[in-house]
């Protein structure tokens, strides 16, 4: 479905992609995971055509991006990460909008309206003005506007920033279903456990490189460690980095996150009494954790590692 | 594709009141407060200057003289005492334009003043204009040189009965003395303040939509919709084009908005109802070149700033700047040389020369094509820089 080969983009001297090799296939929910400026955002830009790229190849549907950037848009959706919407317009003034621009009219209409109100829930508030809904109404209805063509591959950038548990869960249900209608998803996020919930396969992207792609499950059970996660509320940087020097495996992956690599119950007792003498209040411990959320931490900070070397 | 568009860009415009405000019930307030301002403008009747005079001589000339300066309808003398300097001052600061001393001995120095020092002293209040101070000297001139022909005359009239007479007959603001006609008007039609003004202020309401469709513009830009376009196959061109059709719509409902206003508004607030000329074609025309210099300048502005509060600023600075070049303001013939040149190159200034070539001179669609075609030229223009900045902020992902 997606082929990329060798894919490299440059803003300036900035190199944002790095020799991307990345493959998706048919009804997939894909996963493209990487802290902020990793380059996902760019990626997914590129892949909707909305940014060029300097070397490489791109092959959607067997199409050439390059070539035939219209014929394959015509059969992708972007939902950006902003709610790319109008405000003063009601729901079905946006739906019937976004589709008449994209010429989707007669049957086709009626049927890719219906199709995106119901998966969407959005009967109820058809005659609404998007700018009186709730934030994941808003979000409901900025998926509902890349459903109207009724896409084979949809693109999603954060779809769940800033609404509620419950908005983000519905959303998460809603985007889970299309892999019963056979669609293609590309979800890029920094938020580990919608992917992990979500995903069936998973690219972790940073500073431009992927550092490790594939089926979710397999890379979880390949990567699982015997480690243990400490989260921290508040610390100082250097008071934290001071501590671990002290502490034998023990290593700091940011002011709010350490791992111990090994489970041993005497260092993990010193630890904890050297937290408490420096008032470092804890968080959170997780034992044997074999998370993508623990996996990501482990694999951007050796990524960083390698990179300073 | 359009008629999306078309019905997106009117719901928007129709449900924001600021919007509306702007576009429709400015222009149109504009042009009744213009043309009711300014309704007398050539009317004769007016008084256009209140003066005093303080008669220190107390003769039949300075009686004589007081007369003559009354025969001119446009100046209103104001019978007041004026005792002293304190009193002179005040009355000129607050409702006199002007104060005329005839001093003692005018009588008998008015045939000589220019080489005996004149016995006419003329006070004028600080505000008043030029032109209006170059009638006033103009009639006390008339005034004294109708003393003198009467001089003239009762010298001659025992030896030269004719001449007498002819000067007797002389009627030195009766209508027979010269025959006005204005071009492109009929012999007995004078241009109206309504038919100057209306025009300008066409030219300038037209020039409203920078704000509205800008700030609508960087909106869409800032909310992605834009972004979300290009991702669903919509060109620049095409967004562009979804732009234009429609504001050049609503320009086009603002002029015959305003149109509407001078023909039925304007008289009833004791000015002359607008006339429309004799080519609505021409008037088509001109609008429409409007209206792409304007919406050129719109989208320009709104794809290059970066929020609506610079759009907002820097398209009302643009309007009022384009507005004062192009004689919109202060009109062309006021302006120096220089100043006139400039105004050459405002489009207000070529749409306002073609309002005016329909309006006010009567003339056909011939008239206009040039300035028409220099407004599309301009706006024209102006939309290919606004593509060029844009494709490179999208490609930058700005």
């Amino acid at each position: 479905m997606i082929a990329i080969k060798n894919l490299v983009k440059r803003y300036d001297d900035l190199l944002a992609l790095d020799h991307i090799d990345l493959s998706v296939g048919k009804g997939v929910i894909f996963g493209l995971l990487g802290p902020n400026g990793a380059g996902k955002t760019t990626l997914v830009s590129i892949l909707n055509g909305l940014t060029g790229f300097q070397e490489g190849e791109i092959e959607i549907f067997g199409l050439s991006l390059e070539q035939e950037p219209a014929a394959i848009r015509k059969r992708c959706a972007f939902v950006p990460q902003a709610l790319a919407l109008y405000e003063n317009l009601s729901v079905l003034e946006n739906l019937r909008f976004f589709a008449g621009i994209q010429k989707i009219t007669g049957a086709d209409l009626r049927r890719n309206l219906d199709y995106a109100i119901s998966v969407n829930r959005l009967q109820p508030m058809l005659k609404q003005k998007a700018g009186t809904l709730s934030g994941g109404q808003k979000r409901r209805l900025n998926i509902a506007i890349g459903l109207l063509n009724n896409p084979e591959i949809l693109y999603f950038d954060e779809p769940t920033v800033g609404i509620d548990p419950d908005g983000r869960n519905e959303i998460l249900e809603t985007i889970r279903n299309f892999k019963n209608d056979a669609k293609t998803v590309i979800y890029t996020s920094h938020y580990m456990p919608e992917i992990e919930k979500l995903c069936d396969e998973v690219a972790i992207i940073d500073r431009g490189r992927i550092i490790r792609q594939g089926l979710l499950e397999t890379m979880l059970q390949e990567e699982k460690t015997d480690s243990v996660v400490i989260e921290l509320l508040s610390s100082s940087p250097a008071q934290l980095h001071e501590l671990v020097q002290k502490h034998e495996d023990v290593e700091m992956i940011d002011a709010a996150t350490l791992v111990m690599e090994q489970q041993n119950s005497t260092k993990m007792g010193a630890l904890l009494a050297a937290l408490a003498a420096e008032n470092i209040t804890l968080k959170e411990i997780r034992y044997g954790t074999t998370n993508l959320e623990s996996l990501f931490i482990r694999l951007t900070s050796s990524s960083h590692e390698g990179s300073d070397v | 594709m359009f008629k999306a568009m078309l019905i997106k860009e009117f719901i928007l415009v129709w449900r924001d009141k600021y919007a509306l405000a702007a576009l429709f019930i400015m222009p149109s307030v504009f042009i009744l407060i213009m043309s009711v301002a300014l309704k007398d403008t050539f009317n004769r009747e007016r008084t256009l200057l209140n003066y005093a005079i303080i008669d220190q001589d107390q003769s039949l000339q300075s009686s004589k003289m007081r007369t003559f300066l009354a025969d001119n309808r446009a100046l209103q003398e104001q019978h007041v005492t004026i005792s002293g300097a304190a009193e002179r001052q005040r009355a000129l600061h607050e409702n006199l334009h002007f104060v005329l001393t005839i001093a003692q001995g005018f009588s008998e120095s008015y045939t000589q003043m220019e080489s005996e020092g004149s016995k006419l002293q003329l006070y004028a209040a600080a505000d008043v204009r030029p032109e209006m101070l170059s009638l006033f000297k103009s009639e006390i001139a008339l005034g004294v040189t109708r003393l003198r022909i009467e001089k003239m005359k009762t010298e001659l009239a025992p030896y030269l009965p004719e001449l007498a007479q002819e000067l007797e007959a002389i009627d030195f603001h009766g209508e027979g003395l010269v025959n006005v006609r204005f071009n492109a008007l009929a012999a007995d039609e004078k241009p109206t303040s309504t038919q100057q003004s209306v025009p300008s202020w066409i030219v300038f309401g037209m020039f409203f939509i920078i704000i509205p469709m800008s700030t609508i513009f960087i909106s869409e830009r800032k909310q992605n919709t834009l972004m979300r376009m290009s991702a669903m196959n919509i060109s620049i061109p095409a967004l562009f084009a979804g732009k234009i059709v429609p504001y050049m719509v609503i320009n086009q409902i603002q002029v015959w908005l305003m149109i509407a206003v001078g023909i039925f508004i304007v008289p009833f607030f004791g000015a002359d109802a607008l006339t429309l000329g004799h080519s609505i074609a021409g008037l088509v025309m001109v609008s429409l070149g409007l209206s792409l210099a304007a919406i050129g300048t719109s989208v320009l502005i709104a794809v290059s700033v970066a929020t609506v509060e610079q759009a907002t600023t820097i398209g009302g600075i643009t309007n009022i700047l384009l507005g004062a070049i192009g004689g919109i303001m202060v009109p062309k013939f006021y302006m120096p040389s220089s100043m006139q040149e400039l105004a050459n190159l405002s489009p207000m200034s070529w749409g306002l020369e073609g309002f005016l070539d329909i309006f006010l001179r009567g003339l056909g669609p011939e008239a206009v094509v040039v300035d028409s075609l220099k407004l599309a030229g301009f706006g024209a223009g102006l939309l290919l820089i606004a593509g060029v900045v844009f494709s490179h902020r999208i490609r930058r992902g700005i």
